[in-house]
C-alpha cells in the first residue's frame, strides 16, 4: 500500500495493512539539521522558497522515513500574510512573529486580508504544487494555524486573554476573522494538491483557557474548518497540545476526522473522550530526541499496543532530534504490520 | 458612617478574586479616605484575593483569562495605596530576575510567575522573553538577585537553562542563587540534571518552590 493511500485509508477508518506514520509539519515540525545538512537546505532560507521548501520535506521522508510531506515548516504564514512582522528564525529557531498587526483588539482595519498569491502563502502553495509532481507517492499535510493562535500572533496574546472575559464579542470576531484567513490559505494548499489538513492551536490548550472557552470560542472554529475542507473531501487532524483533562468532554464534539494529542495523554483516555475519532500520536518529542533509538522504537510499539491509528510525534520534533531515532519510529511502524 | 476595616479588606480581596476592577478600586479609596493603613490594606486585603486566584488557578477553576483579570484588578488598587505606605512599612524584598530564555518568545507562563512572585513579595526584575543567556547572569549580579528564575516553553531551547548555570559556575558565583526553571517540556529529573534548584509545573506551585528556596536567606536577614 503506497503512504498516500494508507494515510487517507486510516483518516477515513477504512482498512489498511498497517498504521502510517507521519509527522504532519507546521507546529508539529519534522524537521532536523541532520536532514538539512545533507540535502543543501536548510532553514531559514526553506521558509521562504518553494523548491527549498519542497526540497526539504521531501528528504525528510526519504532519509528519515517519514511517510507523509507537510508545509509550511512554521505558524507565521497566515500572520505575515495579515500584517504581522515575521523574524524567520535561523537554523535552529522556528520564525517567529515579531511585531503584531494589531495594537489592540478593535484594530481590526489594520489587519489586510490573506492573499495565497503572494508572499511566503505562494511559496507553501509553490510547494505543494511540486511536491504533488515529485512525490505523488507521499501525502502531502497542509498545516494551518489554528484560530486562537493565529489571532494571538496577530495582536498581543495577553490582550486577547483578558477579552475572552472582558470582551468576548470582539474577542470571537478576531477569532472568526482568523479564522476565515486560516480557511483561505487552506483551500489555496488543498488546490495545489494537498491531501489532508492539519490544524493546530497551542495557545488554546484547555491549561490556558479552560474547557469552558475552549468550547465557546475554538470548537465551532474548528469544526467551521473541518466542515468546510470536508466539504471539499480533505480529512483533517486536529492536534490539540497540553493535557485534555480540562477539555472534558468538550472533544467528543471535535468533528474533524482524527485528533492527535500531547505525550501526557494516554491513548486509551484519548478513545474514551474522542470516541469514534481516528486518533494520533503521541511520541514524546523530547524522548524522541534525547534517547536512544531502542527507547524510541519501545514508544512507538507502546502507542500502537494501545491501538493508535496514526502513530507520529506528539508535538514538533526539536531540529537537533537524530535521523537515526526518527528511523527508529518509522521502523516500529514496519514491524509491526 | 465609615465601614468596619474587615468589610473593605473584604472587597479589596473580593474585587481581586472576583475579576472586579472597580469594587477593588473603590475599596482602596475608601480605605485611604477612612484611614486604614495601606500596608494592612495591600497585604491583609488586595494580597489575600491575588493568592486566592491563584489558589483557584491551581485547582483549574480559573485560566490565564480569569488571572490576568485578577492581576490587573490588583495593580490598580495597588496604584492608588501604594503611595500611602509607611517607610516602615517598606521592608528589604528579595531580588528574582526572571525571563523566557534566549530562542524562545512565549511568555505567558513568566508573566504569571511574575505577578504571582510579585504578590508573594519579591521584588521583580523581569528581562522579557528571548533574553540572551548572558543577560540572565548580568542582572543577577547587578541587582544583588537571589533567586533567578528561567522559564521555556521549547525543547529547542531548555539546554539553554543548563548554560545560565555553567556561566554562574564559571565565574565562581553559582552559590548565590537559587535557579528556579519551569515550562511546558520542564520536568524535575530534567531540573536535577542540569543542577538547577527547583522546579515548578505550574504558576502557583512556581511560589511555592520559590518561598521554599528562599526561606535560607529571608532567616539569614532576619
Amino acid at each position: 500500500m503506497m503512504q498516500r493511500e494508507r494515510l487517507l485509508r486510516s483518516l477515513a477508518r477504512e482498512s489498511v495493512d498497517r498504521p502510517p506514520f507521519i509527522c504532519p509539519g507546521g507546529m508539529m515540525s519534522m524537521i532536523v539539521t541532520e536532514v538539512m545538512d545533507r540535502c543543501g537546505c536548510s532553514w531559514p532560507e526553506a521558509h521562504s522558497d518553494a523548491a527549498l521548501m519542497a526540497r526539504l520535506t521531501a528528504q525528510t521522508s526519504l532519509v528519515a522515513g517519514v511517510e507523509n510531506v507537510g508545509v509550511p515548516f512554521c505558524m507565521t504564514v497566515e500572520a505575515e500574510g495579515m500584517g504581522g512582522t515575521v523574524d524567520l528564525g535561523s537554523r535552529e529557531n522556528e520564525p517567529r512573529i515579531v511585531a503584531y498587526a494589531m495594537e489592540k483588539l478593535s484594530d481590526l482595519d489594520r489587519i489586510t486580508a490573506l492573499n495565497p498569491a503572494e508572499g511566503r502563502a505562494k511559496v507553501c502553495v509553490d510547494a505543494v504544487r511540486l511536491l504533488k509532481r515529485e512525490v505523488p507517492q507521499l501525502p502531502i499535510v497542509a498545516n494551518l494555524t489554528g484560530p486562537v493562535s493565529l489571532a494571538t500572533s496577530l495582536v498581543d496574546p495577553l490582550l486577547y486573554y483578558r477579552a475572552l472575559r472582558r470582551d468576548p464579542e470582539g474577542a470571537r470576531r478576531l477569532t472568526e476573522i482568523a479564522t476565515e484567513n486560516a480557511i483561505v490559505f487552506g483551500d489555496a494548499l488543498i488546490e495545489a494538491g494537498a491531501d489532508a489538513v492539519c490544524i493546530a492551536d497551542p495557545s488554546a490548550t484547555g491549561e490556558l483557557i479552560g474547557g469552558k472557552a475552549f468550547a465557546d470560542f475554538v470548537l465551532p472554529q474548528l469544526n467551521r474548518m473541518t466542515g468546510h475542507f470536508r466539504s471539499w473531501g480533505i480529512p483533517s487532524i486536529v492536534h490539540i497540545c497540553g493535557d485534555v483533562k480540562a477539555l472534558g468532554t468538550v472533544l467528543a464534539a471535535l468533528e474533524a476526522e482524527a485528533v492527535s494529542v500531547d505525550a501526557m495523554v494516554g491513548i486509551p483516555q484519548l478513545k474514551e473522550l474522542a470516541c469514534g475519532k481516528v486518533t494520533m500520536g503521541n511520541v514524546s518529542t523530547f524522548l524522541l530526541e534525547k534517547r536512544d533509538p531502542d527507547a524510541v522504537r519501545r514508544a512507538g510499539n507502546d502507542c500502537l499496543e494501545k491501538g493508535v491509528d496514526i502513530l507520529a510525534p506528539a508535538c514538533g520534533i526539536g531540529p537537533r532530534t537524530p535521523i537515526e531515532n526518527i528511523r527508529a519510529l518509522a521502523e516500529s511502524v514496519r514491524k509491526d504490520g | 458612617m465609615a465601614r468596619e476595616r474587615e468589610e473593605i479588606l473584604q472587597d479589596l480581596a473580593n474585587g481581586v478574586l472576583n475579576l472586579d476592577e472597580e469594587l477593588a478600586v473603590s475599596a482602596a479609596h475608601e480605605a485611604i479616605a477612612v484611614g486604614l493603613n495601606a500596608f494592612d490594606a495591600i497585604s491583609n486585603g488586595l494580597v489575600v484575593g491575588m493568592n486566592q486566584a491563584g489558589e483557584l488557578y491551581d485547582q483549574e477553576e480559573y485560566f490565564v483569562p480569569e488571572l490576568l483579570i485578577c492581576s490587573d484588578a490588583m495593580y490598580a488598587a495597588l496604584e492608588i495605596l501604594r503611595p500611602h505606605l509607611q517607610k516602615s512599612d517598606v521592608t528589604e524584598k528579595i531580588a528574582c530576575v526572571i525571563g523566557v530564555v534566549e530562542g524562545d518568545t512565549h511568555d505567558i507562563g513568566k508573566n504569571l510567575v511574575k505577578i504571582l512572585l510579585d504578590v508573594a513579595g519579591f521584588e521583580m526584575h523581569d528581562l522579557g522573553r528571548n533574553v540572551p543567556l548572558a543577560d540572565f547572569v548580568e542582572k543577577a549580579k547587578e541587582v544583588n538577585a537571589r533567586l533567578i528564575c528561567l522559564s521555556t516553553l521549547m525543547t529547542t531551547t531548555m539546554d539553554g537553562m543548563a548554560s545560565v548555570i555553567e556561566m554562574l559556575k564559571e565565574e565562581g558565583i553559582r552559590d548565590r542563587f537559587r535557579v528556579l526553571i519551569g515550562g511546558g517540556p520542564i520536568s524535575k529529573a530534567f531540573a536535577d540534571r542540569i543542577g538547577a534548584d527547583g522546579y515548578a509545573d505550574n504558576a502557583a506551585s512556581a511560589v511555592k518552590v520559590a518561598k521554599e528556596l528562599c526561606a535560607g536567606f529571608a532567616a539569614a536577614r532576619a
